[in-house]
């Protein structure tokens, strides 16, 4: 609904909301867990997720609420959300060849199935995204479209995290190019790099 | 080599169909080991809830599916107004992920490596 749309544009990012849901998208394995937990124990001091190399490491929606944000000279509140990565395949056989016997990678691919679903299911609940793409890998997929499709087609407010910047060969620029409607912040989960820059995008829109 | 079945699908098949059939044929299809093309793709919704439909149905046996659609990144006045008279909103290839290994793509075309 294009009304709809630029109304909720004008009204600005988070509709000056005192707190709002800030939910992290994006494939399995692009660093949104490890992003959260940065974000987390900067500003509450504890971090809020698991991390492992494992794909689906994340099946469960996972939310730290109340985190209070200073940047920018404004201060807001925001409950973030750490969404299971979204993929349109979850097979065991992966798990397996992380050294997980059979039975245990299945039960492990069914609640990634399940964690899929509940991502999705939030598509229609946050009131804004941040959505992780792994800079060293092609971020022109159908799910990473589908992913904004869907996010935009609610006037839901989007910024773009080109994380793994700290690897050689992360191609910020092809996120970018591929994605030109929104703001890339190009940053390194792991090492820190340009975190205050995803404040400062949020802060100058909340 | 083994053969794969590769079918292409009219828009009317669809025509007057919930996006829940439109579902649930092309996933029927696709649980058969079918990789299908579809005249009318889907909308960026109705991946939403193909993604969704499909993973209750994820077994030992399928894996889940690959799928990727053809269509303007940014829709203009012609493709809106194609849309809202039931047009096609461009090409879908969808198939089980144990047989399209992969589908890259850019705004203009698709590649898809297949094989079992």
């Amino acid at each position: 609904m294009p009304f709809r749309k630029f109304f909720s544009w004008i009204k600005g990012f988070f509709g000056h909301r005192k707190s709002f849901s800030l939910g992290l998208y994006g494939q399995p394995g692009a660093g949104k867990s490890t992003i959260a937990n940065r974000i987390a124990k900067e500003w509450t001091g504890e971090e809020m997720s698991t991390v492992s190399e494992v794909p689906h490491e994340t099946r469960q929606v996972v939310k730290k609420e109340q985190i209070v944000i200073s940047s920018n000279g404004k201060t807001f509140s925001m409950n973030l959300l750490d969404m299971p990565g979204i993929a349109t395949k979850v097979d065991y056989k992966d798990f397996v060849k992380t050294g997980m016997n059979a039975k245990k990678a299945q039960t492990r691919a069914r609640e990634a199935t399940k964690g899929i679903i509940e991502a999705i299911k939030w598509l229609e609940h946050v009131d804004a995204a941040l959505v992780v793409m792994d800079a060293t890998e092609d971020p022109y997929t159908q799910v990473n479209i589908t992913i904004l499709g869907n996010l935009e087609a609610r006037g839901i407010p989007v910024i773009l995290i080109a994380n793994k910047i700290d690897l050689k060969k992360a191609r910020v620029d092809k996120i970018k190019d591929a994605f030109p409607q929104h703001v890339v912040v190009p940053i390194s989960a792991l090492t820190g790099e340009n975190f205050p820059k995803i404040y400062e995008e949020i802060a100058k829109r909340a | 080599m083994a053969n794969l079945n590769i079918e292409f699908v009219a828009a009317r098949v669809f025509e007057g169909k919930a996006s829940e059939e439109k579902i649930k044929i092309v996933l029927d299809s696709v649980k058969k080991g079918k990789i299908l093309v579809l005249e009318s793709g889907f909308t960026v919704a109705e991946e939403r809830d193909l993604i969704k439909a499909t993973m209750p149905l994820i077994s030992k046996g399928f894996p889940g599916i690959e799928v990727s659609t053809l269509s303007q990144p940014t829709p203009d006045l012609k493709s809106l107004l194609i849309k809202a008279l039931g047009g096609s909103q461009g090409l879908t290839i969808v198939g089980p992920s144990n047989l399209v290994k992969k589908i890259t793509k850019d705004p203009t075309k698709l590649n898809v490596i297949a094989g079992k």
